[in-house]
């Protein structure tokens, strides 16, 4: 038995060629994963065509940089007509996303990072985000920790707040006022006990509203080839007044605050 | 030819099994080949064989795990190998039947374990190589005394480096049988290779103590602290997890060097780097330090025996330090970080020099030992003649051996008597 396998290759742009040996004339399904019991609703079908015709054992597909691809995950299939195979995954030439967090974003925050499932298939996990705000470093001292982080598209205006909302309960918030750098973009705010976190311990997920009366922004760290942080970035927690809070990484690359009673 | 490789377990990671595959493979191309795994715990290989070879199991632990003959210790299989504890009265049979049964003109043992069943079990008319991926000063006086015995039954011994070749013609009378050094070799990339570039040191492996990482994160502080916008990955699993978490989170590196976890294979998370870094106290081989230069990457590697100082030329493709050495290891990681020229220039000469491993050469060697021993066994003779070491040396080594086995044999009787 061979499964098919497709290696893959992204640009800085975030188009995506896929390449699987031997499949000319067949076509490649994407179709976004639907949660548990729900039906399939996004698909997105390329042809498999062979990059000049002296080389006929390959084959390749090119999902361009335009097509808006919903946030989520992503599963490929090769095409038969109508049957579907999974595909396993090839070399995925995820090098051009390294220095992402260096380059300027404008409007929507499209993102999309190829990578293997735990089962061994290969996935697109994607990202649609109307504004960005990347997570930088975090550094986490004995009684704070402050994350800095970069506003991408336009500068933060004078007002712009992070909000801190505890997961299980929306209406129980914190806010604090960001320190802002020169440039209007980077900018960095601290997790000290003046916030009263261990009043309402729990998972507490960041945002930052840009401008007084803006939409919140959820603070994420998404530029760069790591599809799923969780396990990769793991930062100690800090004593935090009567809390223990520690920053972590949601399975979606979002950036939370666990808190737990000091004890 | 028809060729039959005897491999501990196809399913799993490791150096062992990568390099079985790469050499099956390769030699697939003018061959008949199969591997036959003693063990199978899953249903795919994790690394990818290609259909070319042809790939057979003896003990699924999926169903075998409990069986009776599984629960009994093995005979045939050494009890001073490393992996004695995963063989069983049931691998011994199974083992001896593959072999009693075999079509194959040739077999090559991938570990000390199945050399020694190869030697006493194969048919008079199967050429017999045995390989070892491990070095022999490392082996236990009691496997030593055990494989000097057994290896005899060889026609083929090879090992991966000169420096264990040298040492096991000089420490074992192996008469008739050619000893030779074989280096692991790794496919041509598939991607570009690196460029250079990127502000990312790698290292790859499983995370044991032996391979050091805890030097490597502590070397890195020192780079962290001068170009904080360089970071270190180290891909793998392994017991000492949680103990190198530990250690960065003590050493405030948390943004800068990341446990990525396995990946198979490791090709596309190199040439996300400039760096490679090779940190083992000891190294039969070093695979991965060949893979990295293959992928561009100019390795700084701890001068440990025996395969870096085999593979890396020193301040040409890549440096060596000593071992252990904390400091010495951050110089040479900070003088590459700190210069993109020099970088560079490692990273092209690497690309050059790692060539000698790749498949075609190695494959051609390997084919040439295997032409000869099968051609040997149908003529009838030993491979050559008499020994190629010095036979004083290896009998003062033999007595040394068994005396040290005997010691550890007594220390061992000494303490169960007390517990």
């Amino acid at each position: 038995m061979t499964t098919p396998r497709a290696g893959c290759a992204v640009d800085a742009d975030g188009r995506i060629t896929f390449e699987v040996p031997g499949a000319g004339g067949l076509r490649l399904l994407l179709r976004l994963r639907p949660k548990k019991g729900q039906p399939e609703e996004d698909l997105h079908v390329l042809d498999l065509l062979a990059p000049d015709s002296a080389d006929e054992g390959r084959a390749q597909a090119v999902l361009g940089a335009d097509p808006v691809l919903a946030e989520g995950r992503w599963d490929v299939y090769l095409l038969q007509g109508t049957e579907r195979t999974r595909l396993r995954p090839g070399p995925r030439d995820l090098r051009a996303l390294m220095d992402g967090q260096l380059r300027e974003r404008r409007g929507p925050l499209a993102v999309r990072v190829p990578y293997a499932t735990k089962d061994g298939f290969l996935a697109v996990r994607t990202w649609l985000r109307p504004a960005h705000a990347e997570v930088g470093p975090v550094d986490v001292t004995d009684r704070t920790l402050t994350i800095a982080a970069r506003l991408h598209g336009s500068p933060l205006a004078e007002g712009a707040r992070v909000e801190l909302r505890l997961r299980r309960d929306n209406d129980v918030t914190r806010t604090l006022e960001p320190q802002v750098r020169a440039d209007g973009h980077a900018f960095s705010y601290t997790v000290d006990d003046t916030l009263d976190l261990d009043r309402d311990p729990g998972i507490w997920d960041m945002f930052l509203r840009p401008a007084p009366g803006a939409a919140p922004i959820r603070l994420a760290r998404l530029l760069d080839d790591v599809a799923d942080r969780k396990e990769v970035f793991v930062y100690p927690g800090a004593v935090v007044g009567g809390a223990v809070v520690r920053p972590y990484y949601t399975v979606d690359n979002d950036l939370s605050l666990e808190v737990k009673r000091a004890g | 030819m028809k060729i039959s490789f005897l491999l501990h377990n196809a399913y799993g990671i490791g150096g062992t099994i990568t390099t079985t595959f790469n050499l099956a493979q390769t030699l697939a191309r003018r061959h008949e080949v199969e591997i036959i795994s003693v063990l199978r715990h899953r249903e795919l290989p994790t690394f990818v064989l290609d259909p070319r070879v042809s790939l057979r199991s003896l003990v699924d632990l999926r169903e075998d795990k409990e069986h009776p003959s599984h629960l009994r210790p093995a005979r045939v299989f050494p009890r001073s190998e490393y992996r004695y504890g995963q063989y069983s009265e049931l691998t011994d049979q199974r083992i001896a039947e593959a072999l009693a049964t075999t079509d194959a003109d040739a077999v090559i043992g991938t570990r000390p374990g199945l050399n020694v069943h190869l030697a006493r079990e194969a048919p008079g008319h199967v050429a017999r190589v045995g390989q070892e991926h491990l070095t022999l000063d490392k082996h236990s006086p009691r496997l030593r005394t055990a494989l000097r015995r057994a290896y005899r039954g060889l026609d083929v011994l090879t090992t991966v480096t000169e420096a264990d070749a040298a040492s096991y013609r000089r420490r074992m009378r192996l008469p008739g049988v050619r000893v030779e050094a074989l280096p692991n070799s790794v496919p041509d990339p598939v991607l570009p290779p690196a460029d250079g570039s990127a502000k990312v040191v790698v290292a790859a492996g499983r995370l044991v103590g032996l391979k050091r990482y805890d030097l490597l994160v502590e070397a890195f502080a020192a780079v962290a602290a001068k170009h904080p916008d360089w970071q270190l990955r180290i891909y793998g699993k392994g017991e000492e997890q949680d103990r190198l978490r530990r250690l960065i989170t003590d050493l405030r590196l948390w943004n800068n060097v990341f446990l990525m976890g396995p990946a198979a294979p490791m090709e596309a998370e190199w040439v996300k780097g400039s760096i490679g870094a090779a940190t083992s106290d000891f190294e039969p081989f070093g695979m991965t330090i060949v893979e990295a230069m293959r992928c561009g990457l100019p390795v700084v590697s701890t001068d440990c025996p025996h395969g870096p100082a085999e593979i890396i030329a020193d301040g040409v493709d890549g440096r060596l330090v000593p071992v252990g050495d904390r400091d010495a290891l951050a110089a040479a990681l900070l003088e590459l970080v700190g210069d993109d020229e020099l970088r560079r220039r490692m990273s092209r000469a690497a690309l050059e020099n790692a060539r000698r491993f790749a498949p075609e050469p190695v494959v051609e060697q390997a084919e040439g030992l295997i032409a000869e021993a099968v051609a040997a066994r149908r003529a009838g003779r030993p491979v050559v003649r008499g020994g190629q070491g010095a036979a004083l040396s290896a009998r003062g080594s033999a007595a040394r051996d068994t005396a040290l086995a005997a010691a550890s044999g007594a220390l061992r009787l000494v303490r169960k008597g007390r517990s």
